[in-house]
């Protein structure tokens, strides 16, 4: 096609624009994956992987609730009086500079804190103490703590969610069973989320074998 | 009649013998005397006409068993185990899942050597209580080496220690693997799962197998296991956790009397830490593959070509 | 019985020799068990001692072989040292042979025999070494080929099996065949023996190379997986063997009262000479491999040489082989082992010692210290494994002395009656 001379060639103009497009269109959803986004939805669910279907799911157990605090009273039938957080802190100003428990006055004053530079309220929710908050401000209940812990530890997120973090009981064949896993504070103290040390109790005791120097 | 016959002859006439010697008569004696001293010393063989029943002696190999035969071999067996330990056991069979092949990781991030898998392994698989038997073993190696001369398995002290990280290992159920070239009877071999089994009741107990593994993977019967009988783990796999002869060798066997039911191996129920991954290679979608893809994985002592199925990876 | 009679049952066991072949075997064992004060006396000290391992023996399969002190990390020991080291005089016996048939040295061939005999007893010796070895010895069954699995050829242990078997039948074949025509006064037919000896002396090699393939072909214990494991095999198997010929033959010089031509000997040495250099050098090319490349390759030559994390068991073994190896080296090199007998003795003597301890227990056990794991777990042979070891000692050296006896009848009086 000849072209004139000075003139622009509006078919291979169109041409390039139209990939440019397609690329441009292409590219941007190869890379969108929002990995926190989708991670969160899918906590949700109890069977999250594998994706095709299996007759058994991997459940995960969930706390039972908010923590309740004990009154040092019982009721008329002998059990312990609780009462919830909101109970105290309805009546209290929110204060979210504090970070340790000796930052306190009364009450969680012997708390220690060992998590990062987190503030307590980095968690909990001054608005409604009988639930969490994540870090934009919306609420999760303590039973969907894992979608908190997942929010800054997405990378033990995503290998606990394929087996490779906190382990399971169960069937590795969700076709002939169902497997059990832990939730993230079963193991790990959420003030103190390290994992504690712990002392062998089972050692090899062979023939002539020495202890090595230690 | 040759002339160096140096003495006179003396002829003994026995009723028996006839006519003989002194020497002859003399010699039968000793070979008599010999013989019973003979039998005397080797009187302790009895046990193996006592112990081991003429069915078991003529036992084929499992792979020439028919279901009748394992039906009559089961029923001895758990008859035995009631003698024996005192304990009720049931002995299954089961067979590898068609399409299946077993695959074990570790994390050698998450693991901090507590040694509970050891433990589970322990109870799991009715090993001899006297030296805490088990198929795991566990190095405390330094960070920063690979060196296992720098390991130690005797390690006496709160886990993790700072310096050090841990390496449980067991067997590999290499894909090549070099016990199985050197069994002289074929009692052990590689089943279609993956899992490299012994037919215990085959084994002649000549430890070839233990010599060649590079893993240390294999242990032998030195003595008859010893276990309480409230200890005894019921369910019992004829290849896997039953109770095992003295003189014979058994190994890891990703206990396939769980694991060919679909469930999940002993050790790996029992790790806290949640350091082990277990699944089937040939399914995309599981576990160990999510591993193999997405983690930086490596295998112990890969330069002696044994292919392991076993994988370790730090996060 | 007269002598007329005898003539006559001779003549007709010439005439039908496969029938009377047990008759032979018969007097032999009579012929046999003839003999001097002295010599009951070695039978029977050799009697005791083998009933004794009988019972160790014996007591180990009841037991368990928890009565050993192999373990997991250790599991093989003082039994496959000694049937290594027995293989090794097996093959040992080729180096009477080959100068007797292949280079037809007459005075050789007059007592190549000893050699084939030795040769026997040592792998009987090595049958048994197996057998004790054994978790479940009953099952023996299960290597026969056709009625078991024989896992051949993959499994070096069943081409052990193989030609250490084919390699006693040959020797029987052509000691008894052999003996046989002598007894019955008749010329032996080379067809029935020659084809079979030089068979033998390729078995011979193939012994002891296929032993050594057991251990050399093992990819993950570094101390044995060298090629140079089946020639230094072969190296030391030529040294030892010679050196027992030698001290046997003396024996027989000494105590019995045989006339053995000195032409025999003297090759032996000569062979030795050559042969215990070739060892050594091969000792220093391990050597110089093992500790100039260093790495974790090399931890079972610092065990054994030098000690490993404060573990040094088998060190003062060690040195004492190489001490008694190149103490040897230097009196087979002068001219005192042709001189003095005495000298010939102590050397022969060292270097059958030195080779025990460098191929049975200074190469197989630390071909386990460091396990594969590197853990490092020692091994002493406990009482029971000394016992049953020396017992089966016993034994060999018992069929040895009769089979020697039995031979030497023939030899000097081939047509020799029984009493």
């Amino acid at each position: 096609m000849a072209a004139h001379q000075g003139s622009v060639n509006i078919p291979v103009l169109l041409v390039l624009v139209a990939t440019g497009l397609v690329a441009a269109i292409g590219f941007s959803y190869f890379f969108t994956s929002s990995v926190i986004e989708t991670e969160i939805s899918s906590l949700t669910k109890t069977a999250n992987l594998p994706t095709t279907e299996k007759k058994f799911s991997v459940d995960i157990r969930k706390p039972i609730g908010p923590p309740r605090v004990l009154t040092g009273l019982d009721d008329v039938h002998g059990s312990a009086v609780t009462v919830s957080c909101s109970t105290c802190h309805a009546t209290r100003e929110p204060n979210p500079a504090n970070k340790v428990g000796s930052d306190l006055n009364e009450f969680h004053g012997s708390l220690s804190i060992s998590h990062g530079s987190l503030s307590c309220l980095s968690c909990h929710n001054s608005n409604d103490y009988d639930a969490l908050k994540l870090a934009d401000g919306s609420r999760v209940e303590f039973t969907n703590v894992m979608t908190l812990c997942a929010q800054c530890h997405s990378r033990q997120m995503q290998d606990f969610e394929h087996g490779v973090h906190g382990g399971m009981n169960g069937y590795w064949d969700l076709n002939r069973g169902a497997q059990t896993k832990n939730n993230c504070v079963d193991c790990h103290q959420p003030h103190a989320p390290q994992f504690p040390k712990m002392v062998p109790t089972f050692k090899p005791r062979d023939r002539f074998l020495e202890k090595a120097d230690q | 009649m040759s002339n160096n016959a140096p003495q006179e002859k003396k002829y003994v006439t026995l009723p028996i013998l006839g006519q003989s010697s002194r020497r002859t008569a003399l010699k039968v004696a000793g070979a008599a005397l010999g013989l019973a001293a003979f039998g005397k010393a080797d009187s302790p063989l009895m046990v193996i006409p006592e112990n081991v029943s003429v069915d078991e002696f003529l036992q084929r190999h499992y792979k020439e068993l028919s279901d009748d035969d394992k039906r009559k071999i089961f029923l001895r067996l758990e008859t035995e185990s009631r003698e024996n330990y005192g304990a009720d056991v049931t002995i299954s069979d089961p067979k590898p899942i068609p399409g299946v092949k077993f695959g074990y990781a570790i994390s050698l991030t998450k693991c901090n050597g507590n040694g509970k898998c050891m433990e589970a392994c322990h109870k799991e698989n009715n090993h001899h209580r006297g030296v805490d038997q088990s198929y795991i073993r566990i190095l405390e190696m330094s960070k920063g080496s690979m060196d296992m001369e720098q390991g130690t398995t005797t390690y006496d002290h709160a886990v993790p220690q700072d310096d050090k990280y841990y390496m449980p290992v067991q067997c590999q159920q290499c894909d090549n693997p070099p016990c199985v070239t050197v069994c002289p009877v074929e009692a052990t071999w590689k089943e279609a799962d993956g899992i490299v089994v012994v037919d215990y009741n085959w084994c002649i107990g000549c430890r070839y197998c233990e010599a060649a593994c590079p893993y240390h993977a294999r242990r032998f019967n030195w003595e008859s296991p010893e276990i309480p009988s409230e200890e005894v783990n019921p369910n019992q796999g004829y290849l896997s956790n039953r109770v095992r002869p003295q003189g014979t060798m058994e190994k890891c066997h990703f206990c396939l009397h769980r694991t060919r039911e679909g469930r999940l191996p002993a050790c790996l129920e029992a790790c806290p830490t949640g350091a082990r991954v277990f699944g089937d290679l040939n399914n995309p979608e599981s576990d160990i593959n999510w591993v193999l893809k997405n983690k930086r994985v490596f295998v112990l002592k890969e330069d002696l070509g044994t292919k392991p199925s076993f994988f370790y990876f730090f996060d | 019985m007269s002598s007329t009679s005898v003539e006559q049952n001779l003549n007709n066991d010439a005439l039908h020799p496969v029938r009377s072949y047990p008759k032979f075997i018969w007097w032999g064992l009579g012929v046999s068990t003839n003999g001097n004060l002295l010599f009951f006396l070695w039978m029977f000290v050799l009697t005791a001692v083998a009933l004794v391992g009988a019972n160790a023996w014996a007591v180990q399969v009841s037991d368990g072989m928890i009565v050993t002190n192999m373990t997991d990390h250790v599991s093989w020991g003082l039994y496959i040292a000694n049937f290594t080291f027995s293989v090794g005089i097996a093959a040992g016996g080729v180096m009477m042979v080959i100068p007797a048939y292949l280079y037809h040295d007459k005075k050789m061939h007059d007592i190549v025999i000893l050699g084939e005999i030795l040769a026997i007893a040592a792998i009987v010796m090595c049958l048994l070494f197996v057998v004790v070895d054994l978790g479940r010895p009953e099952r023996f069954w299960h290597l026969i080929p056709g009625i078991g699995r024989f896992n051949w050829p993959m499994s070096m242990l069943t081409w052990d099996v193989i030609v250490l078997n084919g390699y006693l039948l040959l020797n029987l074949h052509v000691c008894g065949y052999l003996l046989y025509m002598r007894f019955l006064g008749r010329e032996p037919n080379k067809s029935w023996y020659i084809p079979f000896v030089m068979v033998s002396i390729f078995w011979a090699i193939s012994i002891h190379t296929v032993t050594a393939f057991l251990y050399c072909g093992l990819g993950g214990r570094a101390f044995w997986n060298t090629a140079l494991l089946a020639p230094r095999f072969l190296a030391s198997a030529f040294v030892a063997g010679p050196a027992l010929i030698l001290i046997i033959l003396t024996v027989l010089r000494k105590i019995v009262g045989l006339q053995i031509d000195e032409g025999p000997g003297r090759l032996l040495i000569n062979i030795i000479r050559v042969t215990i250099l070739i060892n050594l050098l091969m000792v220093v090319s391990e050597v110089f491999t093992e500790f100039y490349t260093g790495g974790s390759h090399t931890a079972s030559a610092r065990y054994l040489f030098l000690g490993l994390h404060g573990h040094s068991a088998l060190v003062p073994w060690i040195w004492t082989a190489m001490a008694l190896n190149i103490i040897a080296v230097f009196i087979f090199l002068s001219p005192l082992v042709f001189r003095y007998r005495a000298a010939l003795m102590i050397a022969c003597a060292f270097a059958f010692l030195g080779a025990w301890i460098e191929k049975g227990m200074g190469l197989i056990v630390p071909g386990f210290i460091p396990s594969t794991l590197h853990e490092i777990v020692e091994y002493t042979p406990s009482l029971a494994e000394w016992k049953v070891s020396v017992g089966i000692w016993a034994f060999g050296l018992m069929v040895l002395t009769l089979l020697l006896k039995m031979a030497i009848a023939v030899l000097r009086h081939p047509r020799t009656t029984s009493e």
